[in-house]
């Protein structure tokens, strides 16, 4: 008895991408005609999460690594203690919250992006550290994953981080020798961003 | 009146001196007059509504949204995260 047949047709993913018609072969069960995955939001897989433990990079690494997976670019970025860059200062720790439930939504938005943009794109990893954090800890990272690094992985995951910083809600406060203050970001989104 | 959930986060939590608040708004209330109502009701947070970002139900919202019943309701300054 056969339980499933392969056919292609116009349908839109159920899952992450949203894409319409993304021209894979879709795979269902014979006779019904249910909402499905495509084929790449099945294999790769989309690790978005808001945390006050540890940035484990070799954990997420192999969460965004499969079998066809030959290439990761990540980006991570860590609490800075002396900057020289613009009005020199010095940090003693940075503390960061966010709006989680709207963050974890945003971030999921940011994936959907790059697979927008980098269909070649395989496993996206994109994680938030948040409370009190100090010079030289990673805060943040970004990591795509791809067949090839000649894929877009690079600007994949660049992508990642200046979208994380326009549109996911997550805010630091910087606390120095001489006093604190919350930094504010310049990008105001736009309606349904 | 519609009543509201206020989430403040960052510079507006700290001049809010409060996380969150329920507020009754009237029922067409748009983002705009909840800017206004908020400039005219409460003096600590009326020089941040020019640059303040408002979400409702965690989605950007326009000026001229209406603010739906039971509606959560964020206000931030621009996002810092990374």
């Amino acid at each position: 008895m056969r339980l499933s047949f392969r056919r292609t047709r116009s349908w839109r993913c159920s899952r992450l991408c949203r894409e319409d018609d993304v021209g894979a072969t879709l795979v269902v069960a014979q006779g019904r005609d249910e909402p499905s995955p495509c084929i790449k939001c099945m294999e790769f897989p989309t690790v978005f999460s808001i945390t006050e433990d540890e940035i484990d990079l070799n954990d997420l690494l192999a969460k965004i690594t499969s079998t066809s997976t030959g290439a990761a670019a990540i980006f991570t970025g860590m609490v800075r203690g002396t900057t020289s860059r613009g009005a020199a200062h010095e940090t003693e720790y940075l503390e960061y919250e966010a709006y989680v439930p709207m963050a974890e939504e945003k971030m999921k938005q940011v994936a959907q992006e790059i697979r927008a943009r980098w269909p070649t794109v395989e496993g996206i990893a994109i994680v938030q550290r948040i409370g009190k954090l100090f010079p030289k800890t990673p805060t943040v990272l970004i990591a795509c994953t791809a067949a090839h690094r000649d894929t877009g992985v690079f600007e994949a995951a660049r992508y990642g981080i200046d979208r994380l910083k326009e549109i996911v809600p997550i805010w630091k406060k910087e606390v120095s020798p001489g006093g604190e203050f919350w930094v504010e970001g310049e990008y105001f989104p736009k309606p349904g961003e | 009146m519609n009543r509201v959930k206020l989430l403040f986060f960052a510079t507006l939590r700290d001049r809010a001196g409060t996380k969150s608040m329920e507020l009754d708004i009237p029922a067409d209330l748009t983002v705009q007059g909840l800017k206004d109502k908020i400039s005219d009701e409460y003096p600590n947070l009326k020089d941040s509504m020019s640059s303040v970002i408002i979400t409702i139900d965690r989605e950007y919202a326009s000026d001229e949204a209406v603010i739906p019943p039971n509606a959560e309701l964020a206000l931030f300054p621009p996002v810092s995260g990374g």
